[in-house]
């Protein structure tokens, strides 16, 4: 589904990403963990378009979307990828619901009831009916939280990028956000997250860890259900190398 | 103070477009209002300057014909607050008879006068404000002709009548105190006495001038009663010296009063946008002010910190405007200083512009303190908290239909929610569309010939004045029986002009001009009543009817040849001619009391008025033929040619003051937004589209604008023109206004500035990045 080859990416002087390259393929669940200032974050916008790169390039169904025009870019974000960040990131002058709709109506695939119901169902889904006509700032970090995965989710994505889903949020809404990431990926959804919760990344199939801008460690797990003491033993060995 | 210079040195570096913005605005401010006092400066400075070296008389009587001298000399020395008196002889040259690079002045309104230099005072001045003198074979030229038909020094005016032609080298340019300006209808040339005498043998018609000086604290009323019941030679217009100061005032003095005005109101644009800059940008500060208290700082340091800033501007800015007022401020006073040099006191030309700066930069630098020092009041948790970010703007609904223009929704959505931050840009786009439309309405309403309507008649196209000769009325029958058989004209009326007693407000006589003829013919419009209908109505001009405190229905006894007539006042009408005090009345004057006959004539549409205009000048050699809208060009004079300057200097000054506050808007909500646009990015919104939305909201607060401002210029210029104009006895203009320009061209000017700064400004869009709301 996606391929990156050999990317690097600078920021004036200092080389951020260097020379990475991997596979998505569809259905998967990958995790990017790593240090902080790795280039975490980084490889994440720089693999769905958001970001530029220097050198290689991203394929994304066999479109290199690193040379892509802006615009074009534009429509690839909107129908085909869906974004959740760390601190849940809304538009203030639109309540939780508009905020969720938004991305629906302006992609125009289905009809604006049909949006505002899938859009209703995603929420009941979540766990947050009832807070439709709030204010962003009339409601929790969690529940916030949960309402970026389902504006992520409104246009049905091929991939869905998230950056630290859990990083500001307690661990019983973390908890809550992890369970949906998990039945999102069961149902089909192609997941990439960036992450320090090995929590989160125990979900994961593949995990990539980043040091220094470079893949330090690449693994793939069985499919099962408790994946996260192999993680801890697989994540000791570079903190031991630190 | 170096750490204060550093910071300060830093905080350029990092918002260098809204600095650059800032000063900018604040330069224009400096200049202007330095210019506006520069000139204002040198008017003063220029006019006293004239009234000092030149001595113009308080009181003047133009006489056409006979006088008996010793009785003059014996009104003088019977009347003791007369301080001093002079006899012009003044040798009228009909314009026809007057040749200049060979086309005649014909064209030329004005009266034209040989004279002699005067003795005592009255003096006609040099280019160097000394007392002019010519030899035989030169003559001394009015500046006004220097200016308008761009005589030198050294050209040659050649008058020319039957057999007789007369050569004369310009060997001066002359200034004139009491006829200088466009709005004194007669001008002087200066010549020798032995050409005077020369001269007169083959052409002109004497006409005297009876001229005084008062004693401080004399009345120009008393003296003007006492010479007429004294029946002193009073074939003529009266003058008083507060008139010729009113004309000089009115003629010198708008262009100054504008660009004062303009800078006054740019002066509280400049503060708005400035406590605008100041909250935005302490908004952002608020974490490292915070920071600031937390080590220790005090309150007064952290404001030093800040103002530092906008002192260095202010400083920057009152050094250029004041430097820049220079030439400027010589530009727009150029006129002032051909027509009467620099004057007596040139130090105000310098230190007027000087306060001016200085005072702004008080205002600036108290109104910076007091919003700093607002904005640190908040407590140190408050600040580090950043509770500004917490205030709640409201919200938009989006449509249940679906969005069919997202990118309209969106702005006009947000529009509405964040409609405050808008409010000073609108103020600003208010302000530019007013200061570019009402010098343009006021241009539109002077130029148009509907304008002799404040000069106290109805609308005509041809104007025949036929006054002060011994001819009169063989000239006046011969007008009246030509124009009767004239196929080309549709109608006609004449008026007989000629004076009667009335008393002032404080009880004083004085001479009334009234004008007696039909006055439906050329119907005009009544401020309040109408027009004379029978021999038992009289109509006042306006100032007229506000000294005399006369109100339709009012009663007004005038006396004419000793006898009493009273009348009731039955309409008040404008007229800015004649210091705007006039009446109109049905009174039969003695042929030898008619002063001048007007007559006003329409032509058939069609019949082109130039052409007719000179076809009426060869059959009434005699009389003076006018097209009205020559009239009213020639008698405003100048003031037109200021107020396309003014036009022209408000357009570039608000379409640059609308660039500006875009560029400065645009960069402060950007940067407020950031957060904003980098959502819209992840969630597909092109550039392009977060562009639109900025351009969209900010094109639609201008149109808004720019109505609420043609609005304003309309009826609230109309006011501040009316008010101008009052002072000159027309008090209810109807501002003109030429809908194509004003309502079609000016708006899509202003609209195609901001489109294209928008375009440019907005480019910072592309930088705003979701990586940049991550902290990792």
């Amino acid at each position: 589904m996606i391929k990156i080859e050999q990317i690097s990416k600078s920021f004036k002087a200092t080389q951020v990403l260097k020379d990475i390259s991997f596979e998505i393929t569809k259905g998967d669940f990958t995790a990017v963990m790593g240090p902080s200032g790795s280039g975490k974050s980084t490889l994440l916008y720089s693999i769905s378009g958001m970001d530029s790169i220097n050198e290689g390039r991203v394929l994304f169904e066999e479109n290199n979307i690193s040379a892509m025009p802006e615009k074009e870019l534009s429509g690839f974000r909107l129908n085909k990828m869906g974004f959740v960040f760390q601190n849940a990131q809304m538009l203030k002058n639109l309540s939780i619901f508009d905020n969720i709709i938004l991305p629906g109506l302006v992609a125009k695939k289905e009809s604006a009831q049909a949006i505002r119901k899938h859009a209703s169902e995603l929420m009941k889904r979540m766990g947050i009916e009832g807070i439709e006509e709030r204010d962003i700032r009339e409601v929790s970090g969690g529940q916030l939280q949960r309402a970026s995965i389902c504006r992520a989710m409104i246009n049905h994505p091929d991939i869905l990028f998230l950056d630290e889903p859990t990083g500001a949020l307690n661990s019983v809404a973390a908890d809550q956000v992890f369970a949906i990431l998990k039945d999102l990926n069961q149902e089909g959804t192609t997941i990439m997250t960036v992450t320090h919760d090995t929590r989160v990344a125990a979900k994961a199939r593949k995990v990539i860890y980043i040091r220094d801008g470079q893949i330090a460690g690449y693994k793939e797990f069985a499919v099962r259900a408790d994946r996260s003491s192999e993680l801890d033993e697989w994540l000791k060995g570079f903190q031991s190398k630190a | 103070m170096i750490l204060l210079l550093h910071l300060v040195r830093k905080d350029f570096k990092r918002n260098r477009v809204i600095t650059t913005a800032l000063a900018v605005f604040l330069i224009l401010s400096a200049l202007l209002m330095a210019t506006g006092l520069r000139v204002a400066g040198t008017m003063n400075s220029s006019l006293k300057g004239l009234d000092e070296l030149a001595v113009p008389p308080e009181y003047l009587q133009m006489h056409k014909g006979t006088y008996d001298e010793e009785a003059f000399d014996n009104f003088v020395a019977t009347h003791e607050y007369i301080e001093d008196s002079l006899i012009v002889k003044m040798l009228d040259i009909n314009n026809k008879n007057i040749i200049y690079q060979g086309e005649t002045l014909e064209k030329c309104l004005m009266d034209n006068g040989f004279v002699v230099q005067n003795e005592g005072f009255d003096y006609l001045l040099n280019m160097n404000n000394e007392v002019a003198v010519v030899a035989d074979g030169e003559i001394g030229v009015p500046v006004y002709y220097a200016e308008e038909l761009g005589i030198q020094v050294g050209d040659v005016i050649t008058l020319h009548k039957d057999d007789y032609s007369k050569e004369l080298r310009v060997s001066t340019i002359i200034r004139d105190a009491s006829m200088n300006v466009a709005l004194a209808s007669s001008k002087r040339f200066l010549v020798s006495p032995a050409d005077l005498d020369e001269i007169s043998r083959h052409m002109g018609e004497n006409e005297y001038s009876f001229e005084f000086l008062l004693k401080d604290g004399s009345s120009t009323a008393a003296l003007q009663k006492d010479y007429m019941d004294a029946n002193m030679p009073a074939k003529g217009v009266a003058i008083t010296g507060s008139l010729l100061t009113m004309m000089n005032a009115f003629s010198y003095g708008l262009v100054a009063f504008i660009i004062i005005a303009i800078s006054i109101l740019l002066i509280l644009v400049s503060l708005l946008c400035l406590s605008y800059i100041i909250q935005a940008t302490m908004a952002d500060e608020n974490v490292t002010i915070g920071e600031m208290k937390a080590i220790g700082l005090t309150g007064k340091t952290i404001v030093k910190l800040y103002q530092m800033k906008y002192i260095i501007l202010v400083l920057i800015a009152g050094v250029i405007g004041y430097l820049g007022a220079i030439p400027f401020g010589d530009f727009f006073s150029s006129a002032v200083v051909m027509y009467c040099g620099y004057g007596t006191v040139e130090w105000m030309r310098w230190v007027f512009p000087l306060i001016g700066v200085i005072l702004l930069g008080l205002i600036v630098m108290l109104g910076c303190r007091r919003i700093i020092r607002k904005n640190l009041k908040r407590s140190v948790v408050e600040l580090m908290r950043g509770e500004e970010q917490i205030k709640k703007e409201g919200h938009y609904t989006l449509p249940s239909a679906g969005l069919k223009y997202p990118n309209l929704t969106m702005a006009f959505g947000e529009l509405k929610c964040r409609w405050k931050e808008y409010l000073v840009v609108f103020l600003v786009f208010v302000f530019s569309s007013f200061l570019i439309l009402l010098p343009m309405n006021m241009k539109n309403t002077i130029e148009n010939p509907s304008f002799i309507t404040y000069m106290g008649i109805g609308e005509s196209d041809i104007r025949v004045d036929i006054q002060y000769s011994d001819k009169l009325t063989a000239q006046k029958d011969a007008a009246l029986a030509s124009l009767e058989n004239d196929s080309e004209i549709t109608k006609y009326a004449i008026y007989e002009n000629g004076y009667v007693q009335s008393q002032n407000a404080v009880g004083e006589w004085e001479y009334l001009r009234v004008e007696s003829g039909d006055e439906a013919v050329f119907p005009l419009e009544y401020l309040s009543g109408s027009a004379p209908s029978d021999s038992k109505e009289m109509a006042l001009s306006y100032m007229n009817a506000t000294e005399l405190g006369k109100e339709v229905g009012d009663s007004m006894t005038v006396v004419y040849q000793g006898e009493e007539l009273t009348f009731t006042v039955c309409g008040i009408y404008q007229d800015i001619t004649y210091g705007g005090k006039t009446a109109k009345a049905a009174i039969d004057f003695a042929e030898n009391d008619v002063e001048v006959y007007i007559i006003y004539v329409d032509v058939h549409d069609g019949v082109a008025i130039e052409k007719k205009t000179d076809g009426l000048r060869s059959i009434l050699p005699d009389s003076k033929v006018t097209p009205v809208s020559e009239f009213i060009a020639q008698t405003l004079g100048g003031i037109t040619d200021s107020m396309s300057l003014v036009e022209a200097a408000a357009i570039i000054i608000s379409l640059l003051l609308i660039m500006l506050v875009t560029v400065m808007f645009l960069q402060l909500i950007t940067a407020r937004e950031h957060s904003a646009i980098a959502i819209k990015k992840a969630i597909g919104f092109s550039n392009r589209d977060i562009r639109i939305q900025f351009g969209i909201r900010i094109l639609v607060i201008q149109f808004l604008a720019i109505i609420v401002g043609t609005v304003l210029a309309n009826s609230l210029g109309e006011m501040i023109f009316g008010w101008m104009l009052s002072a000159m006895g027309a008090s209810k203009i109807m501002l003109l206004v030429e809908p194509v320009t004003a309502y079609l061209l000016c708006p899509a000017a202003q609209l195609l500035t901001v489109f294209i700064t928008v375009i440019v400004g907005t480019k910072v869009v592309r930088n705003y990045h979701i990586r940049d709301q991550i902290r990792e």
